[in-house]
């Protein structure tokens, strides 16, 4: 599948983009020139040699900020997709196989969570159990568990439906196997969609908190922090937003191809509406010989 | 249920009378009315019994939640009113003050009962009427999410429909890209940029702040929250106008579209008797879910244009500990939510009466 991604174009391109913010994320610290807390020169200068991106209100180099910035941003992201990954895929794979009154409760919890405005929970909720980045990064992870959860369940209805499944379990074959021969690999494009998705989001949402001063608070650089005290001091310096904004959109963009090369790749619809079948799961044990 | 559907209803009793019937016929045909009138009753009952019965165990659910961040937080008045001065005796009287020290259930109770005759309790912070403030400042944020709505809905229809009409062609494309490039865009940004444009760089809008129209007539009113909204609504408007697109698109396709052709009814029929009607279901569904981004949304945009909306007062509140006031404005956040989302179930019933049958 990766192969068949970067053979795209816009896969390609998206790759080569996304490798670039990934090895910012990571080596920002040791590529950033001057230290992110510390005044460099003149407050709100523009670009020049010396600060190639110029300097904010109290002079700290904003290149060196947005470097430093970088992995928090971007690793926060990661961490949020994989606890929504975690805490969404799996009771969703499990819906289809433990019963009615499971199915039923979790699917009211999946409903309860997709009806709650999204930000005025993270913010709110992360700010009353403590205010800081993991409690930020738990609470995001579990709003949008519901897109993994209802990605994992769709495609899990699918196969669980299926004749070679049946065919499977007529042969003999264990749920473990069943699960990994047959169920992972259909589940798992779907889930990348996902996952990209919600990588996206995932940042977003976490540059909207650092914006807001949730999770993480200013002096620590941040995109979102630091936009926000852009916007500050905009009558300065107007074109100041520019850099942090245009780092999560190109994140956000990447990411948006990626999920789209994927699905192009794998010929998912990418629609994750509800199946308009009824669960019926094959019975997963053979009938005991008579 | 589903026979009925396929009958469009003008069709019914009248057609299904066969010409021999002779006396017969009237009666027959009023009969015939009688069931068509009675199964529409139970159809458009089904329609707004179905989406609440999903609905209901939502609202539970999430009132549950929400009551259970206290518990969660571990936060408490005494140390909201103390902080540094707090004594175990002191947090205990305090705490026997607010009813804490009662049994959870008891708690939960009497909080849920208060929700259902509209009481949100008092605030930690000032012993304030929670209700009060929220009803002051939800009229910002509904204004602001409102107007995000409008623009979203009707800027998503008008390009999504044009995309429709040309498929292919220059006009579809620059739309489709347009709307690609806005999802990608953070409302935050988006708000940023207009500050920066409309406000600070050109002076037409005001950057911040909010005037009621009774303060300072429509006119002022729109010009403070018009730039909030607008970058609230982009995101809205891309997925509309994607949703419409392939709607109609499909629509389109269909086989009655093209006996609807060959019977010669004139294009704009076609569209919204034929088209519009058939193709517009999945672009509500869109709008449903968009709902809980314009309301949550607001918790950025108001801080970005200096709204003093609920958003802003949850995050104020959050920030202090002051969690009667946090939960009141989830709760009401959610019930406005899912208000939404029934109404817009009701209107979908109504406009595809498929959507009633399926899913």
């Amino acid at each position: 599948m990766v192969k068949k991604v970067l053979n795209l174009p816009a896969g390609r391109f998206a790759a080569i983009l996304l490798s670039v913010i990934l090895v910012l994320a990571i080596f920002g610290r040791i590529l950033a020139p001057y230290d992110p807390l510390a005044g460099t020169g003149q407050p709100l200068l523009g670009p020049s040699a010396a600060n190639w991106l110029g300097t904010d209100y109290v002079g700290r180099d904003v290149l060196s900020r947005l470097l430093y910035g970088a992995t928090l941003s971007i690793f926060s992201a990661v961490q949020v997709a994989l606890i929504g990954l975690l805490v969404g895929a799996i009771p969703g794979i499990l819906s289809v196989y433990l019963g009615k009154a499971y199915e039923w409760a979790s699917l009211r919890i999946i409903d309860t969570l997709i009806s709650i405005p999204f930000l005025i929970f993270a913010v709110a909720v992360t700010a009353l159990v403590g205010n800081g980045i993991n409690q930020a990064m738990m609470v995001v992870g579990v709003l949008v568990a519901p897109l993994f959860f209802r990605v994992a369940r769709a495609a899990t209805l699918n196969v669980s439906s299926s004749p070679y499944v049946e065919a499977a379990v007529l042969s003999g074959a264990t749920l473990g196997w069943i699960i990994r021969k047959h169920v992972w690999e259909k589940v798992l494009p779907p889930i990348a969609i996902a996952l990209a998705n919600t990588l996206g989001a995932g940042l977003v949402v976490v540059a909207s908190l650092t914006f807001l001063g949730i999770g993480v608070q200013p002096p620590e650089p941040t995109w979102g922090g630091d936009l926000a005290s852009d916007l500050k001091y905009l009558p300065f310096k107007p074109y100041a937003p520019l850099f942090p904004s245009l780092l999560i959109m190109a994140t956000v963009w990447g990411l948006n191809l990626l999920a789209d090369a994927i699905r192009d790749v794998s010929g998912e619809s990418g629609r994750v509406l509800a199946p308009r079948t009824k669960a019926v799961p094959a019975p997963l044990q053979p009938e005991p010989a008579k | 249920m589903s026979t009925i559907h396929s009958t469009p209803p003008s069709l019914g009793p009248a057609s299904c009378r066969t010409p021999g019937e002779g006396a017969n016929g009237a009666a027959g045909a009023a009969k015939a009315a009688a069931d068509l009138r009675r199964l529409q009753a139970k159809r458009i009952a089904l329609g707004v019994l179905k989406p609440l019965g999903v609905f209901v165990p939502v609202l539970l659910i999430a009132t549950f939640v929400t009551f259970l961040l206290r518990h969660i937080s571990g936060l408490s008045p005494a140390h909201v009113k103390l902080g540094e001065n707090a004594t175990p005796e002191l947090v205990r009287q305090i705490e026997h003050e607010w009813g804490l020290d009662r049994p959870f259930i008891v708690q939960y109770l009497d909080w849920f009962g208060g929700i259902l005759r509209g009481d949100f309790g008092e605030s930690w912070w000032n012993g304030t009427s929670v209700t009060e403030i929220l009803a002051s400042r939800a009229v910002i944020s509904l204004s602001v999410a409102g107007l995000a709505l409008v623009i979203g809905v009707v800027g998503g229809f008008v390009l999504g429909t044009l995309a429709a009409l040309f498929p292919q062609s220059f006009l579809d494309r620059a739309i489709t890209a347009v709307a690609t490039f806005i999802s990608v865009l953070p409302p935050f940004v988006v708000g940023v940029a207009l500050i920066a444009v409309f406000a600070v760089t050109l002076h037409w809008l005001p950057a911040a702040g909010y005037v009621s129209i009774e303060d300072g007539g429509v006119g002022l009113w729109l010009s403070h929250i018009l730039l909030p909204a607008v970058a609230l609504s982009l995101d809205t408007v891309a997925d509309v106008a994607r949703q419409m697109r392939v709607g109609l698109i499909s629509a389109y396709r269909e086989n009655y579209v093209t006996g609807a052709i060959v019977r010669g009814l004139s294009g704009p029929r076609i569209f919204f008797v034929h088209v519009l009607r058939n193709g517009i279901g999945p672009t509500l569904t869109v709008i449903g879910m968009k709902f809980p981004n314009l309301l949550g949304g607001a918790v950025v945009t108001e801080a970005i244009f200096g709204l003093s909306g609920f958003g802003q007062y949850a995050a104020d509140s959050a920030l202090r500990g002051d969690v009667p006031a946090v939960q009141g404005a989830l709760v009401v956040s959610i019930i406005l939510v899912v208000v939404f989302n029934v109404a817009v179930n009701i209107v979908l019933n109504r406009v595809t009466p498929a959507a009633a049958r399926g899913v």
